[in-house]
């Protein structure tokens, strides 16, 4: 082994304190790396692996009828590789208590497997027979419905009873909403059964036609050409809407859901490597003032600069190796734990973590990358390192005065101990920015974290109690006159009631599109904090940043009522909707345009009765929505976001930690002499230990100011990237949430503190003085 | 003796303190010849650190030149200064300046290692009298002993130049004399070249020739047609 390896090798055990203190900040910024980047592609997989072995639809076309014909009149043609026909219904499930209204989506499957959507059976068996249904597993667990129960439905004014022979999952229900309006899945009171084909043609009533048809594409590319062909070729059968795979609501959902997460996992881990790489560039750039002299040696001796930078940068090399094994694995480890936690958010029946051997690799790689980069700019020092004068005891340190002892005011009221400890700090501005700097990332990324927390609960309450203030929303059957409102009032004790609209647009600006609920409401709304002009419309904010309108643009809607027209509509107002992606315009307007006149398929209402009871055998209503079912259904889905947030708090902790942990070693070891000068003088380990104490703490203060503001542009930053159709965070910063951060972060600072004091009080500091030799 | 290894030609070095200029050096000239044993004796700033340094292409001048062999090493680059360090010049220095993690032996090897001709480890130990202490590490060596190593390394280059900057300035008498009788013995035994810087005159006695300084120049070179044995050197 070459004389210089030995020479690193002993280094790094003699100074083993600080070498650990190096290796934790890597391993802690690679083990947050891997753990949530892998986790994001562990879900990413096991989504994609399960729409693919469940051979999940391209096109989901619905149409008032179809024939059974048109399923393999449509093989071949356009790129389409398969289609399936079915039965889609919506209808009331029939239950022995009688105030509840619950409905299930019953959908047509063949006797033993679909080509197209298969189910994922959970208990039970997949082959079904007349009078057999399988169910999905969300809806069963939510009302508690086990196999060979019975169940009871109302199909085409009938009753009929079923046999629960099957639990199921399937890709086209992750989420089961019953449409776009439904922001929250609530299993409890929508859910989906599946019937055998022949038999649901037989009893539903629709002369064994069909009402939509999924179709599978040989490749992806043209879906929009075939979309667009079944659109035109379709029309005759009253084709109602046609959904891509993208816009599939589910499919949509979950997306979104790990596109959050790969988001999250793309910008929070580089903050964190960016600074455990600031950390080892100072760390050895520290190394390098210390072996000074050593450096100064070796290149009298000859070394040429490259030598010893190489001499050095191994010593990074091996810190990125092992940082990045460790870092890898744990990361790795924790990945698996994090994607089986979200998973559960998610519904779906199976996990698919690979273990991909190329990822550690790449992760150890991206370690040893960084800690090279780092390394170089940390011992770039070495350059300018002249033998002669190196050789030369150290020009003393200049016994510069402070800028502060320039305020005589305050400087001559401090005691010696602030007046030595003020010092340093001027001394050694660099290292105590970096503690600083580390104290206000943690601080900044704790008030993220509790911002995050709470944005949840005033989001909901702003959405459901200042932005939408009915208590009740009734969804009818289909459309009915206007007039049909003041039905209501004779059965109830109504205190506000209005007629509404709510139907599915496909909204169109130049090439963007989206499929979004347009809500025609009554001018003068009490249920609604928005005014709906006589004409326009009113887009939610992330439906215009999404079609990328502006005020007073013209936008496309186009109708998914079979006979009705498209029609362009000015964009009047852009609003703030912290929960939800829609469209607002005057009731008589939207009718005007896209309906027919004085129409409505629902109203909001305000009434102290219990109204779900009472409407629960009222003809022609298909939904009532209660503000506290809403509550519940949301308080469900945060679930995935709680994680999130307890992960981030254990992360930036750790963060904090380390950097102060390691900071505090470094120092201990580099001012061994000056301790234990002071040991000597008669100071004790806890005098020492205050003074160190005093000096972070003022930059813990500091540290903690500056993360104030760096967590208000985090937390834009965030409420930017976070922001989806099913939320947008641009609620403000609260005091709260401010103070629990720095409660947090002082608790993570003590800890890091108390740790050191058994450090110093370890250290032998009568060897220190007597080990003087380069 | 009459090959000239090194030609220092009106050397001077000029540092730029703020509004005044320090004369390190001041049109300095000199000869060196093969295997000569050259001693530098001068007060306390007198210039002699910063001679040695240009000489060892550790530094360079402000004027003038200095030639090795015949090449002007002033005029080097860096990179060829690094080598000339390397291959033709051995530096041993006031405090030793070993490799604290080394042993005495890895301490030798780590400079042998680097060069194009080293000189046998074992052999060169035993000139400088350390066979049985090599595998301690400085901090569990005395000072001479210590210094033993440094001559040691600096030697297994097998350099042309030997240049020592005070070798005993920080040793006992007793040790110092010992340490000068290392360096005379490297001197016959390898034919180098040596140059010992000094502020003691009684070292003098013991040169070939002795090159007396003072801020920054040269004020005398004597000719010691009959050095003396170091051990007979009388403080
Ligand atoms: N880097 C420098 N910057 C400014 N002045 C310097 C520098 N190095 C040396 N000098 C000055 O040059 C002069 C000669 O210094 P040098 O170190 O060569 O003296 P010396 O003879 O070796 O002294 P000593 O016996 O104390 O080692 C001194 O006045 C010194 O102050
Ligand atoms: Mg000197």
């Amino acid at each position: 082994m070459k004389k210089l390896d030995k020479r690193l090798l002993r280094m790094i055990k003699i100074t083993k304190g600080q070498y650990i203190a190096v290796v934790l900040i890597i391993v802690t910024g690679i083990f947050i790396f891997t753990a949530v980047k892998n986790s994001a592609l562990n879900l990413r997989d096991t989504v994609n692996d399960y729409y693919d072995s469940a051979n999940f639809g391209d096109i989901f076309v619905s149409a008032v009828s179809l024939p059974e014909k048109i399923e393999k009149e449509l093989i071949g043609v356009q790129n389409i590789s398969g289609s399936e026909a079915r039965l889609v219904l919506d209808v009331p499930l029939i239950l022995d208590k009688e105030n509840e209204n619950v409905n299930v989506r019953v959908v047509s499957i063949d006797k033993s497997e679909n080509k197209i959507n298969k189910l994922f059976i959970n208990e039970g068996k997949r082959n079904i027979s007349e009078k057999n249904i399988i169910v999905i597993k969300q809806f069963a667990d939510a009302r508690k419905i086990k196999l060979h129960d019975e169940i009871k439905l109302k199909i085409n004014g009938r009753q009929h009873t079923f046999n629960v022979t099957g639990i199921a999952s399937s890709p086209e229900y992750v989420y089961i909403m019953e449409n776009e309006q439904t922001l929250m899945p609530d299993p409890e009171n929508f859910g989906v059964v599946y019937v055998e084909e022949n038999y649901l043609r037989q009893i539903s009533g629709t002369n064994g036609n069909f009402n939509e048809i999924v179709v599978k594409l040989n490749s992806e590319n043209d879906i929009d050409k075939t979309s667009d062909f079944l659109k035109d070729n379709l029309d005759k059968y009253g084709i109602k809407r046609v959904v891509k795979k993208d816009e599939q609501l589910s499919f949509g959902m979950v997306d979104q859901e790990v596109e959050g997460l790969e988001k999250m996992s793309q910008s929070v881990p580089i903050i964190f490597l960016t600074f455990a790489g600031i950390m080892l560039a100072n760390m050895l750039s520290r190394i390098v003032k210390k072996d000074r002299t050593s450096i100064g040696v070796l290149k009298a001796l000859g070394f040429t600069n490259y030598e010893i930078i190489v001499h050095y940068l191994k010593y990074a090399s091996t810190i990125g190796i092992i940082g990045g094994i460790i870092g890898s694995l744990i990361g790795t480890a924790l990945s698996s734990m994090m994607t089986s936690v979200y998973l559960q958010y998610f519904n779906i029946p199976m996990l698919s973590i690979k273990f991909y051997f190329s990822r550690i690799l790449a992760a150890i790689l991206l370690s040893l990358l960084l800690c090279m980069a780092a390394g170089l700019f940390g011992i770039r020092g070495i350059l300018k390192i002249n033998p002669a004068e190196s050789m030369q005891a150290e020009a003393p340190k200049q016994g510069k005065r402070i800028f502060l002892e320039s305020i005589k005011f305050i400087w001559n009221k401090l005691s010696f101990s602030w007046k030595m400890v003020l010092r340093n700090i001027f001394r050694e501005k660099k290292k105590f920015l970096l503690i600083a700097a580390a104290v206000s990332i943690t601080c900044s990324m704790l008030i993220m974290t509790f911002w995050m927390n709470d944005i949840i609960d005033v989001m909901f309450n702003k959405h459901y109690t200042e932005f939408m203030k009915m208590q009740y929303n009734v969804g009818f059957t289909s459309f009915l006159d206007e007039n049909t409102k003041n039905e209501f009032s004779e059965i109830l004790n109504v205190n506000d009631i209005e007629g509404r609209v709510e139907l599915p647009f496909e909204i169109v600006n130049g090439s963007k599109s989206k499929i979004v609920t347009v809500i025609g409401l009554e001018k003068n709304t009490v249920f609604y904090d928005v005014n709906v002009a006589d004409e326009g419309i009113i887009l939610s904010s992330n439906l215009a940043d999404y079609l990328n309108v502006r005020i007073g643009d013209k936008i496309l809607l186009k109708n998914f009522m079979p006979d009705k027209d498209d029609g362009y509509v000015i964009v009047k107002e852009i609003i703030n909707q912290s929960l939800g992606i829609n469209g607002y315009m005057n009731i008589d307007y939207m009718n005007k345009l896209f309906l027919d006149k004085d129409i409505i398929n629902g109203v909001y209402i305000n009434s102290l009765d219990d109204v779900s009871k009472i409407l629960d055998n009222v003809d022609n209503i298909s939904s009532i929505q209660s503000q506290s079912d809403m509550k519940g259904m949301f308080e469900q889905f945060t679930g995935m976001i709680a994680i999130s947030i307890g992960s981030m708090i254990i992360f930036s902790g750790l963060l904090g930690f380390v950097i102060v942990y390691s900071m505090t070693l470094m120092s201990i070891n580099e001012r061994a002499l000056e301790f234990s000068a002071l040991r000597v003088m008669g100071f004790t380990t806890k005098e020492i230990f205050y003074m160190l104490i005093k000096e972070n703490s003022i930059m813990s203060f500091i540290g903690i100011v500056l993360g104030i503001p760096l967590g208000k542009i985090l937390i834009d930053y965030m409420g930017k990237m976070f922001s989806t159709d099913i939320y947008t965070m641009k609620e403000p910063l609260t005091a709260p949430e401010v103070i629990w951060a720095i409660i947090f972060t002082i608790a993570f600072l003590i800890l890091a503190q108390l740790i050191t004091y058994v450090k110093i009080y370890k250290l032998d500091f009568m060897q220190s003085l007597k080990s003087r030799i380069s | 003796m009459s090959d000239i290894v090194l030609k220092v030609e009106s050397l001077s070095k000029n540092y730029q303190m703020g509004e005044v200029v320090v004369k390190a050096l001041e049109n300095v000239s000199f000869e060196a010849y093969k295997g000569e044993f050259i001693v530098i004796l001068g007060p306390s700033g007198s210039g002699k650190s910063t001679l040695l340094n240009i000489m060892g292409g550790m530094d360079t001048p402000s004027n003038g030149q200095v030639y090795f062999n015949g090449e002007l090493i002033t005029a080097m680059s860096d990179k060829e200064l690094t080598m000339y360090r390397r291959n033709k010049i051995g530096f041993v220095f006031q405090f030793y300046n070993l490799m604290s993690t080394l042993t005495a032996r890895e301490n030798v090897e780590l400079a042998s290692e680097i060069c194009s001709d080293p000189i046998d480890i074992d052999d060169v130990l035993n000139s400088v009298g350390l066979l049985e202490r090599t595998d301690h590490f400085p901090s569990q060596m005395s000072g001479g002993e210590q210094q033993r190593v440094a001559i040691a390394r600096a030697v297994a280059k097998n350099p042309e130049i030997l240049l020592c900057d005070e070798p005993t300035g920080a040793l006992d008498f007793e040790t110092g004399i010992s340490i000068l009788r290392v360096l005379k013995e490297v001197n016959k035994k390898y034919k180098d070249t040596v140059i010992v810087i000094t502020h003691n005159a009684a070292i003098s006695q013991m040169a070939d020739k002795v090159i007396k300084m003072r801020s920054g120049k040269i004020i005398e070179i004597i000719k010691n047609k009959n050095p003396i044995a170091p051990e007979r050197i009388e403080w």
